[in-house]
């Protein structure tokens, strides 16, 4: 049963990371809905973006198939499914066979009750409009380290290495090394990495958090399962009453202790009376271990405790808890552009995305956006967004444009925080705006032709430009060269100007979230001209639009097959 | 080496070439079977187009690229065969202009037919292997595919390459304006590279074909070159010492280039032109988008540098074809 568990978990992760591969654009188009599959059984992200947005794709619904399972099988999903649950497995296991000396039992404590409070904690915030549940969502947590960490360092660990090998050429006469460095390296390069390779500012703090939940696992196995994790923490309030149950059988026991020092929940399996079925991942650990064959599960009635251990949580501390949910939501709040007071010009959110409340409410920052875009444009926001927004995607041209053609990012979102619109819609999606930086700009500043930012502008027309303009250098001679503008009813703000402007440093022309579809608040250009339907959109202030997006028309509805 | 030598036969022979162009524009017409008579020294310059050049809609992909195809096939064979070009066992890079994410029809890109056509010319002619790629300007990823080309050259036997932004080198460009620059090692070593660009319009240089298709094969910040193009492409265009190029005018882009992206501004003409000018090649394209060669910065700097005539009328061997 051990051994049976330990391939389901091994075929559960590879199947993530190969749906995490699948999030992207290649020959076939975009990939299907099944990327977000593990998203979709997770029921803490259903609820909470259910409380939180009262809204959730149909997609989502196959949570409510883990918890069925649950309620009858307990938290097979932690022991058996779960990736995250999977790569701390491993590295408790790595870390037992690192140290020396016999394992000792590590019993149940109460602080384990801490997992619980912080998904009552994360939902009552999500009942009041905030959704941080991303942060420590297990599914969300891991595609954000895999995105942004173990992807991106794994693609520059095997180019950078194949390339130093390419260059050096060491070789043995006829016998090159790059003979079977290269084939390697061609094959990775076309068929598993993007072909621009990603980095990701701020990836490092989220790789550091990362590794130091890995070392937990040191002081305590499955540390992050057992005390943090707020889904398995619901999963585990689900199981109270679940049927299968641990008992003595068919032997009696001979009390040797070997289940608690096998058990890596601190599920108390070495007294099946006082087992904790909140806490049991059902690994089968202790059933195995069992050398008098003296521990089975077997099935009792439904709707009864599963032991006489049940889970203690005081009504006091679950009441703190849910304070301290909207204590969290109204200090997020006091930043003033969290409350819709300022728009902030860096916060260029990904084409499709719902208006900055609305996409806070959906947003797992779970960074699979990241991950498909395939211009590494899209980047996890530190503070930008304020903390409620801490790792969401955004824009960063100078990293990497909006690509005309793709609606990926949208297409991959679990949440539809981005909406899936079609490649149509989205190309009428406005992301932002771009001025030029007079003072920099070449042929405004220095008197040189340039226009690359013209060259690449994808739209047709061109939302950039120019004017011939005769000048006259210090010298005296007279020139003309070509100025380049901006055709604010044209530009939707992709940024491939700003990504390509010869400036290495700071560009001289720069794309700001003004204009953006989303936000009729932030749209200080009047567009078409009287009469012609382009209408102003009723304006109550800087925060307008900053809750719904109201756009007349400029956004798609796409082709959404999801309610929302 | 083997490309100079060349080159200094043709430049030798290039009087012969005059006498006999006064002949060849009476067989102008006879199709690309008369071509006996010129057969003996090698063509300089081929322009095929077909019904005249009159085009169709600019959608028809798949009469776009069956005439691409007997075009290419009928140019090659009348400039002398790919082995003109290359010898058994030689790889080759053809370098066509991919750096858009958009389809054939837009003609932002080179025609995919026309690219498999020289794959598969070279391959027959007994090429070790045939690489196609460029720099794009969008990511290849998506550039790559959605031009058709990847798919083309698949089918075809060749590769598509990636480029990767870690391999370039430095190369001695010693130009007037290049003195070093990075470049694809894998194309510059090739031992035939050819460059099979399409007609486009451009804001700064006017008009994108051959010497600025070179781009493609150049990495760093080559925007820079936006401030002095003429007398880069020039340099790039010498260091490469082109053999063998191919103009891509079965759409051409007549204005928002080189972007595209309105099937208005494509305009179809079935026609492409092959040799080994670059600059007469240029001043050919630069024509079908209303301009005289002259007036353009870049051709005319061609010219001035000794890299090509810009009267590929008068000056070099030159054969138009018309198929029906």
């Amino acid at each position: 049963m051990v051994w049976a568990r330990r391939g389901v978990q091994t075929l559960c992760l590879a199947l993530f990371f190969w749906l995490f591969w699948k999030a992207r654009f290649y020959d076939e188009g975009p990939p299907g809905r099944y990327v977000d599959a593990f998203f979709d059984l997770d029921p803490l992200v259903l609820a909470a973006t259910w409380l939180a947005a009262y809204a959730v794709p149909v997609a989502a619904l196959w949570a409510l198939l883990t918890v069925g399972v649950t309620i009858v099988f307990g938290r097979v999903f932690c022991g058996w499914v779960c990736p995250l649950g999977t790569v701390h497995h491993l590295a408790t296991w790595i870390g037992r066979v690192m140290r020396r000396g016999k394992p000792k039992a590590q019993p149940y404590s109460r602080g384990q009750n801490a997992k619980q409070y912080l998904w009552v904690g994360l939902l009552v915030m999500a009942v009041f409009g905030g959704h941080w549940i991303g942060v420590f969502d297990p599914i969300a947590q891991l595609t954000r380290v895999t995105a942004t960490v173990l992807y991106p360092a794994v693609q520059y660990g095997i180019e950078d290495g194949a390339t130093a090998v390419y260059h050096a050429d060491p070789h043995l006469g006829p016998l090159h090394v790059t003979s079977v460095t290269e084939p390697g390296y061609r094959f990775m390069r076309r068929q598993v990495f993007v072909s621009k390779r990603q980095v990701f500012s701020g990836g490092v703090l989220i790789g550091l958090l990362f590794v130091g939940a890995l070392l937990l696992n040191l002081y305590r196995r499955r540390f992050w399962c057992r005390y943090v994790c707020p889904l398995g923490g619901l999963l585990g309030w689900l199981s109270q009453r679940q049927m299968l149950r641990l008992g003595n059988a068919p032997n009696p026991c001979r009390e040797c202790g070997q289940c608690a020092v096998v058990c890596p929940a601190g599920a108390s399996p070495e007294k099946p009376r006082q087992w904790r079925a909140a806490e049991c991942f059902g690994c089968w650990n202790c059933v195995s271990a069992c050398r008098f064959d003296a521990l089975a599960f077997s099935f009792g009635l439904p709707l009864r405790a599963a032991s006489e251990a049940p889970l203690d949580l005081g009504k006091r501390a679950t009441l703190a808890a849910g304070a301290g949910g909207v204590a969290g939501l109204l200090l997020f709040r006091l930043e003033p552009q969290n409350q819709g007071k300022t728009y902030n010009p860096a916060l260029i959110r990904p084409p499709g995305s719902r208006a900055e409340r609305e996409f806070l409410k959906r947003c797992l920052q779970c960074g699979l956006c990241m991950k498909a875009c395939p211009t590494n444009g899209l980047q996890p926001t530190g503070l930008d967004a304020g903390l409620e927004g801490l790792w969401t995607p955004k824009l960063v041209p100078r990293i990497g444009y909006c690509e005309y053609n793709c609606n990926l990012c949208g297409q991959v979102c679990p949440t539809e925080a981005i909406k899936p619109l079609s490649v149509k819609d989205k190309q009428a999606v406005r992301i932002g705006l771009a001025a030029f930086d007079t003072s920099r700009c070449l042929p405004w500043a220095y008197e040189r032709e340039c226009l690359i930012c013209e060259e690449h502008c994808p739209v047709s027309p061109k939302a950039i430009f120019f004017r011939p303009k005769e000048v006259t250098k210090r010298d005296g001679i007279v020139i003309v060269v070509k100025q380049p503008y901006v055709d604010a009813e044209r530009c939707t703000g992709c940024g491939i100007c700003e990504a390509k402007c010869v400036y290495k440093d700071k560009a001289a022309v720069r794309v700001s979230s003004a204009n953006e579809s989303r936000h009729p608040g932030n749209q200080p250009i009047l567009s078409g001209s009287s009469g012609d339907g382009a209408r102003l959109v009723p304006s109550t202030g800087g925060d307008s639009g900053y809750f719904n997006s109201q756009t007349g028309g400029t956004e798609g509805t796409g082709s959404s097959p999801y309610g929302s | 080496m083997r490309d100079e030598e060349e080159f200094r036969m043709m430049r030798d022979s290039r009087r012969d070439f005059l006498k006999r162009t006064a002949m060849a524009g009476g067989a102008m017409a006879l199709g690309p079977l008369g071509v006996s008579a010129a057969q003996e020294k090698p063509l300089d310059m081929v322009i095929m187009r077909f019904n005249g050049g009159q085009g169709g809609p600019v959608d028809d992909d798949a009469t776009v690229d069956a005439r691409a195809k007997k075009m290419t096939e009928t140019a090659i064979e009348t400039l002398g065969g790919m082995n003109r070009f290359m010898k058994k066992g030689d790889s080759v890079w053809i370098l066509p202009n991919i750096a858009w994410d958009r389809i054939p029809a837009q003609a932002a890109n080179t025609n995919p037919a026309l690219v498999a056509t020289l794959v598969k010319l070279c391959l027959d002619a007994g090429a070790k292997n045939v690489k196609v790629g460029c720099n794009p300007c969008n990511d290849a990823v998506k550039a790559y595919p959605r031009s058709g080309i990847e798919n083309a050259v698949k089918q075809a036997g060749g590769d598509t390459v990636y480029l990767d932004p870690e391999r370039y080198k430095d190369y001695d460009i010693n130009g007037k304006r290049l003195r070093k620059w990075p470049l694809y090692p894998e194309i510059v070593e090739s031992d035939l590279v050819i460059n099979v660009p399409i007609v486009k319009h451009h804001s700064m240089a006017r008009v994108t074909v051959c010497m600025k298709n070179y781009m493609g094969v150049s990495g760093g910040n080559r925007g820079q070159w936006h401030q002095d193009m003429p007398a880069c492409l020039c340099d790039i265009t010498a260091f490469m010492k082109p053999s063998l190029a191919i103009v891509d005018a079965t759409r051409i882009l007549t204005n928002n280039g080189p972007t595209g992206g309105n099937l208005a501004d494509v305009k179809r003409l079935d026609t492409i032109a092959a040799g080994t000018d670059i600059v007469a090649l240029d001043a050919f394209a630069v024509g079908l988008l209303g301009h005289k060669p002259e007036e353009i910065a870049t051709v005319a700097a061609g010219q001035a540098e000794g890299l090509g005539k810009m009267d590929y009328r008068s000056e070099l061997g030159l054969k138009e074809i018309d198929l029906a």
